[in-house]
């Protein structure tokens, strides 16, 4: 009798144990995320004063006035191609720095350690290093060029709002590349050496390799940092706004920048928060099919 | 039970990435306000004897301001013992945002210092000025100052300080270039022309038509183009022909090769730092624009105008004082808060603080105070105030127009006009099509 009690004593215990250790993380993402995503649904269907007041429900109002604004379109236009080439990029030069930092040369570990500063260092500085590189009467870019003779006059480097744009895609791939280096390198590196070993007696040449081992074997890392890299530079608010506030006229938002200006610069505390359930939409999409993916292939496993 | 936990798990993931995004709303939504803004201070006072609180939200003019208001607060505790001022000082960066997270969490302040108030008029926040502010104070107030602040008749908020704009050349890039100062908008495009050819590195002329002012540079552009916001019956009038030819001129401007490279990104403060450094030739800004220590030899001029006479912009900030429903005692409240303005406006107190600032006085003493003895007040850098400066401007202020801040759609069209100026500049639309479109959008 006793020896058959301790069990099932132990195994309710068992069972309840993990949800009580839980139980913290569940009530910070109740109180600090739940609450405040429930909110930015609610406000989305309100009408909101200038002065932040809450004036009552107003159906879809909110939504139909920003689906009118032409500006919204070009927005969410702008931030489908910031997220595609940024993370598209990204992850490819990433990938090749990766095999690079994965050959056995001296100085490997200097030359990792650098990689990883632009990632290291926060966004906002970044970005304001960058603004007064490319800045067209003092920046540094023009001095460094026109030392070395390659421009005879001092270059507007975000002349039009494109360039502008550009420029801002090129500080996001600058500041994304280190994450998928490193997140490729520790995949690369669990590759054990017996594979290409036994690709090479077979007579694989390195084209193969590549694609046959190491691509499939590094699959689960890039997986994880293209899915996160997505939401990260989806939601990246540092750059956008230090560059150009989305000037000019409007031209080179992002869904979180504009919904910035909306709610802070404009007053529409309303119309900023239907953005911002957009982009809540849009991302939930996203995390719901790497969520899928992922499971898939732990059943798979 | 693991797939129970794998959904949990999805869900809690989601919800965590997703609330990455809606972070910047998330600050002014009023369910997850910091509990840290003090409570309603007013309502409770009581209770505590005869003591009466008040909030006091002031706005940070610059980096010593907050030293300035402890020395009030506590000259004007000791003065009125059973008055207990709470002032807190906010930076122009978040002042709105956190008026706005005080309103929607029903904890406003007592007394605001800000610029605009026409907003909280429209959701009946505010107490008319005329219930709180001394027959005596009222008197010394400059009467269009004042009458600036009302809507229909009733006046919401009483002017703090002012300050006027001039157009800033440096005498000797133009001396060099071999032009005087402009007086007109086509001498404007002759000497950027001038300077262009004759001073290489020198930006000619300094635009700022970037989300942070804009408003301000069509202010300067419309009126000496004798056009503006509004016609003569206070209607919003902004696709009139003046207006087309000066937001023209703007982007003709912007497309001349003679502005600061980015003015749709590029604020006053960095051209101001250009141009006391030398290295940008002209510019309009506010009459303190120059630093002390500038090797630059300048000249304030006029604003360049096709009128006959050259309109400059005032700007004038305001306190105002919130209604409180909650408070016990509403006459006590109101009588403390009579004793904050008549202490604030006192003509040594108020002179003080407008040197320590440096910015132009909104009451008559203390102009004439000012305009003789400035001297015998220091800024917040320790240097006496210069009478010379104070005896100019404030005899131009009274002829300097303002922005119709009294009107409900003010906030609309401050940012339509930047939106027009910005497009017309990159090409992306007419300035009649822009116009016509906000015009539309306002009345």
């Amino acid at each position: 009798m006793k020896e058959s009690r301790v069990p099932k004593k132990h195994n309710t215990l068992k069972k309840v144990q993990p949800y009580f250790w839980l139980l913290p993380s569940i009530i910070m993402m109740t109180v600090f995320i739940m609450i405040p995503i429930l909110s930015v649904f609610r406000i989305s269907f309100s009408e909101v004063g200038r002065t932040g007041k809450i004036k009552g429900f107003n159906g879809i109002e909110n939504y139909i006035a920003i689906f009118e604004k032409p500006v919204f379109w070009h927005t969410l236009m702008n931030t489908l191609i910031w997220t595609l080439v940024v993370v598209g990029i990204s992850t490819i030069f990433g990938f090749i720095l990766a095999m690079v930092l994965n050959q056995e040369f001296k100085g490997r570990k200097f030359v990792r350690a650098v990689v990883i500063f632009p990632w290291a260092t926060a966004l906002i500085i970044q970005s304001v290093v960058w603004k007064y590189i490319i800045n067209a009467e003092y920046g540094s870019l023009n001095v460094l060029l026109s030392k070395l003779g390659l421009i005879d006059h001092f270059v507007n480097w975000t002349s039009t709002p494109a360039s502008t744009f550009a420029w801002e895609c090129w500080i996001g791939i600058f500041v994304t590349v280190p994450f998928v280096t490193f997140c490729v390198l520790s995949g690369l590196q669990s590759i054990d050496t017996s594979y290409y070993e036994a690709a090479a007696v077979d007579g694989a040449t390195s084209w193969t390799k590549l694609f046959k081992i190491t691509v499939p074997l590094v699959m689960p890392s890039l997986t994880v940092s293209t899915v996160l890299n997505i939401i990260y530079v989806f939601n990246s608010f540092p750059i956008v706004w230090t560059i150009s506030k989305g000037a000019p006229a409007d031209q080179t938002h992002t869904l979180v920048t504009y919904l910035y200006q909306l709610s802070f610069s404009e007053g529409r505390g309303g119309l900023a928060a239907a953005v911002s359930v957009v982009g809540f939409v849009i991302l939930a999409v996203f995390a719901g099919i790497y969520m899928i993916m992922s499971l898939k292939s732990e059943e798979v496993s | 039970m693991k797939k129970i936990l794998a959904l949990v798990l999805m869900l809690v993931m989601v919800l965590s990435m997703a609330a990455c995004g809606s972070k910047a709303p998330d600050t002014q939504t009023p369910a997850d306000a910091p509990a840290d803004a003090p409570a309603d201070t007013p309502a409770d006072a009581p209770a505590s004897g005869e003591k009466v609180s008040l909030d006091v939200i002031i706005s940070q003019y610059g980096n010593k301001t907050a030293d300035w208001w402890k020395q009030f607060e506590s000259d004007f505790e000791a003065a009125n013992a059973n008055i207990d001022l709470n002032i807190e000082i906010v930076s122009w960066n978040d002042i709105y945002s956190v008026v706005n997270t005080r309103i929607s969490t029903n904890s406003q302040p007592d007394i605001l210092n800000i610029s605009g108030f026409a907003d909280y008029v429209a959701d009946d926040l505010l107490m008319p000025a005329e219930e709180y502010i001394s027959p005596e104070t009222k008197a010394i107030l400059v009467p269009s100052f004042w009458e600036s602040n009302a809507i229909d008749g009733t006046v919401w908020a009483v002017p703090i300080l002012a300050s006027c704009r001039a157009l800033f050349c440096n005498q000797d890039i133009l001396d060099q270039a071999g032009v005087k100062v402009p007086t007109n908008w086509d001498e404007v495009m002759t000497a950027c022309a001038a300077i262009k050819e004759k001073c290489p590195g020198i930006t000619p002329w300094g635009l700022d038509i970037s989300m942070d002012e804009g408003q301000a540079a069509f202010s300067y552009y419309a009126w000496n183009f004798g056009g503006g916001f509004v016609d003569e019956k206070g209607d919003w009038a902004l696709n009139t022909p003046e207006n087309v030819a000066a937001v023209e001129y703007i982007a003709k401007l912007y497309n001349s090769g003679y502005c600061n490279a980015n003015p749709t990104t590029d604020t006053r403060y960095p051209l101001q730092d250009q141009f006391n450094a030398g290295s940008l030739a002209m510019m309009i800004g506010p009459f303190n624009m120059t630093t002390a220590d500038t090797k630059v030899n300048y000249t304030i001029a006029d604003l360049p105008t096709n009128n006959d006479k050259a309109v400059a912009l005032g700007v004038c900030d305001q306190l105002m004082v919130f209604k409180d429903e909650e408070a016990k005692d509403q006459a006590a409240r109101t009588a403390a808060i009579t004793k904050f303005f008549d202490a604030f406006y006192e003509v040594e107190t108020y002179a003080g603080y407008m040197v320590y600032e440096g910015f132009l006085p909104a009451t008559t003493n203390a102009s004439e105070l000012l305009a003789k003895s400035a001297d015998k007040f220091n800024d917040c850098n320790g240097a006496p105030g210069r009478n010379e400066f104070f005896e100019n401007f404030c005899s131009l202020l009274p002829s300097c127009q303002f922005y119709p801040m009294q009107k409900a759609e003010w906030m609309d069209v401050r940012n339509g006009v930047v939106d027009v100026e910005q497009q017309v500049s990159v090409g992306s639309a007419t300035a009649q099509d822009a116009l016509d479109a906000l015009q539309k959008a306002v009345s």
